[in-house]
């Protein structure tokens, strides 16, 4: 049993960097010190994740705004736009709009991982948009089929693993709810399986993981096992964890233990039952464990107490450190 | 009782607070432009006058001496006259004493435990508590608010509360879901929500209601804004409404906005003492997309309460026409097919925007009612 675990997720932030960012919007600090704060913060989620053992670091993506603000801001082609619901929570994401087919900015997203990854790349998990949930949720008006769009996002992603893996970047997850809240059927699924494609051509042996969540996966796997990815991830606070299938040599599996929803702990013991019994039934070659939805649906503290019991499931589950 | 005009008007919720109220609430000194603003609205509305030792002293920056409820006093003067200026049939106080609608009901029971922050979007954040314990109120809240509504209000008043579902959703479940046996998937969730909003219900909602019509409330908003956020739950948000109404007489009305209001129908429709949906349909509305057709569907599933018609786009400057509003309350009249059915409002509590625009915007409202009442009774205008 091969158990990895890590974040799928930006981290809440303090509740000092917290008052910090309102009181920049307020006129009451400067950028300097906010500037200071962040560094602090990203330092802080980096040494939790390390005491904790965590086998990708993330230093908690303090200053990304949403998931796809990062791109929608540097690659050309795109506008950010109104405020919308991101998907069944109380957060809200600004929509991108496409105008044109985009281009990539090379050195743009690179510039936007938190600067607290930069030293050990190797460790780090970059967090990106999949192609899939990025068509899906933007508003296109580049004239391109939905479907064209995906591929096309996909070799754009490509381009950016292939740059981030000359700068030591090994593991990089693409979070894909709109997979499981709309899963693809006919051309898109196709779509979405030469995106993906496109994305394992530029991987050159490093890690990439599909994380999904929002909505019960099990009518999306019929795609997700086709995904030529190191692992696919689904959330079990909304998949039943006994129904999910069988696939004897498919893919390695991702599994959303904790439920960001909730301050509610999990009980580390359940969790290694749970997982047990997954690992039994589908023989994933990695098991990666995280939160199912984003942390930083969580304030601070409770995030805190969370990701402990993320460890504390791994130490149940034996050291997870080798078959 | 009175008959009604054709097309009352009426306000939603919230408006942006002055800035004498809040350097005044602080205990901090008005500064000139706050005096200003004070002088200005006081010689238009004269609603200081019965409190004009509280006035001179504000003014006279001497606001500790008026304290932070002599300052909300006036403020709940000052709106309740800015409303009634603009003509509105019912008014309310701008919900002047309230930070927002979900830290301070939950603060007025116990079971709960703030949490800290989390981010809604950028820099913006908001305050969330977890349910850990067995919820219990002190004693009814907004009563004395209600209060000093009642006592001093010319037009009549309609109190918001925030609803059940509302606090459930923004909150954490903790006890409920702690109670439920194995796995906490989707299945338990769902059944912890629904005991954690009918336990809010009951033990918080329903006796401050009933406190509330005891105390003369007539008219009553539930507000529900969080509907829309799991279509999948609107029958949590119908149980939740009836358990905290459940043999309570008033008139309640449930307010909902930026829904996708055909998800929650036909299971809303079980609200069964909900007089009237009072919904936003301005802000999705423009020469693309005919915000208000969704009023067919009430029509289609034979659904003949009234509507409190969202006009206002609250997240706009630009003040809509007296035409454009009249334009769409004719537009809703004609898919509803009873256009005595049809209250006129903002979308939402006009807090977004500010007083100044507010003002112009609730007044290009109630000369767009006039116009769209014209044109009714004289079909050739």
């Amino acid at each position: 049993m091969l158990v990895r675990t890590g974040l799928t997720g930006p981290f809440p932030r303090s509740e000092e960097l917290v008052a910090a960012t309102r009181d920049l919007d307020r006129g009451r600090t400067t950028p300097e010190a906010v500037e200071a704060l962040y560094a602090a913060a990203e330092r802080d989620v980096l040494a939790l994740e390390e005491r904790l053992g965590l086998d990708t670091v993330t230093a908690g993506y303090l200053r990304w705004a949403d998931l796809f603000r990062p791109i929608a801001e540097t690659w050309e082609g795109f506008t950010v736009g109104p405020l919308t619901r991101w998907f069944e929570t109380n957060t809200f994401y600004r929509q991108p709009i496409l105008h044109a087919p985009p281009i990539r900015e090379p050195g743009a997203l690179a510039a936007r991982i938190p600067p607290a990854l930069r030293s050990d790349p190797s460790r780090a998990r970059v967090i990106l948009p999949g192609p899939y949930t990025f068509a899906g949720l933007l508003d296109n008006r580049s004239g391109e089929t939905e479907s064209a769009l995906v591929h096309r996002l996909g070799r754009l992603l490509g381009e950016e693993v292939r740059e981030l893996r000359g700068l030591g970047y090994a593991t990089f997850q693409f979070t894909e709810p709109w997979l499981v809240v709309h899963p693809p059927e006919g051309p898109r699924a196709e779509a979405v399986v030469a995106g993906y494609r496109a994305i394992a051509a530029a991987l050159e042996g490093g890690t990439s993981i599909v994380w999904t969540y929002g909505a019960d996966a099990r009518p999306a796997f019929d795609v997700l096992d086709r995904l030529p990815v190191s692992a696919i991830g689904v959330d079990l606070s909304d998949t039943d964890p006994e129904r999910i299938p069988e696939a004897p040599g498919g893919p390695g599996l991702g599994l959303g233990v904790l439920d960001a929803r909730t301050t509610l702990a999990e009980d580390p013991a359940e969790i290694a039952r749970l997982v047990r019994a997954i690992e039994a039934r589908r023989r994933p070659a990695v098991t990666w464990l995280g939160p199912g939805m984003p942390l930083d649906l969580l304030p601070h503290a409770p995030a805190t107490r969370k990701v402990r019991v993320l460890a504390d499931a791994r130490k149940a589950l034996g050291d997870g450190g080798g078959p | 009782m009175t008959a009604r005009v054709l097309f009352p008007t009426q306000e939603i919720g919230s408006l942006a607070k002055p800035r004498w109220q809040l350097l005044g609430q602080r205990g901090e000194p008005l500064d000139e432009r706050a005096r200003a603003e004070f002088r200005a609205a006081d010689d238009r509305l004269h609603f200081a006058g019965d409190h004009a030792a509280a006035r001179d002293a504000l003014l006279d920056g001497r606001s500790r001496e008026v304290g932070a409820d002599g300052v909300r006093d006036l403020a709940a003067l000052f709106f309740l006259r800015y409303l009634e200026a603009a003509g509105l049939d019912r008014v309310y106080d701008g919900e002047a004493r309230r930070i927002e609608m979900y830290e301070y009901p939950i603060r007025q029971m116990h079971g709960f435990r703030f949490e800290g922050h989390v981010r809604s979007f950028d820099s913006k954040y908001y305050l969330k508590a977890a349910v850990t314990d067995e919820i219990r109120l002190d004693r009814p809240y907004h009563v004395e608010e209600f209060d000093f509504v009642r006592a001093h209000a010319r037009a009549e008043p309609k109190i918001p509360i925030t609803g059940p579902y509302t606090l459930a959703d923004w909150s954490y479940n903790e006890h409920y879901l702690a109670r439920q046996r194995g796995w906490k998937g989707r299945t338990a969730r769902r059944a912890a929500q629904r005991e954690f909003v009918v336990d809010l219900a009951r033990r918080a909602l329903r006796p401050t209601l009933a406190a509330l019509i005891e105390r003369g409330a007539r008219v009553i908003q539930i507000d529900e804004p969080a509907a829309g956020t799991h279509p999948d739950e609107a029958d949590l948000v119908v149980e939740g409404f009836n358990a905290a109404t459940d043999g309570l007489d008033a008139e309640f009305t449930m307010h909902i906005c930026f829904s996708n209001y055909r998800d929650l129908l036909p299971a809303l429709l079980e609200a069964k003492r909900c007089r009237q949906w009072a919904w936003e349909f301005a802000n999705r509305d423009s020469p693309e997309h005919d915000g208000y057709e969704v009023l067919r569907a009430l029509r289609e599933y034979g659904d003949a309460r009234e509507i409190g018609l969202g006009v206002l786009d609250v997240h706009r400057d630009a003040v809509e026409s007296p035409e454009r509003v009249a334009e769409r309350i004719g537009r809703a009249a004609k898919y509803l097919g009873d256009p005595s059915r049809i209250w006129v409002n903002p979308d939402c509590g006009l807090r977004t925007r500010s007083l100044e625009v507010a003002r112009a915007k609730l007044e290009a409202m109630g000369r767009g009612a006039a116009l769209a009442r014209a044109a009714l009774e004289d079909p050739r205008r």
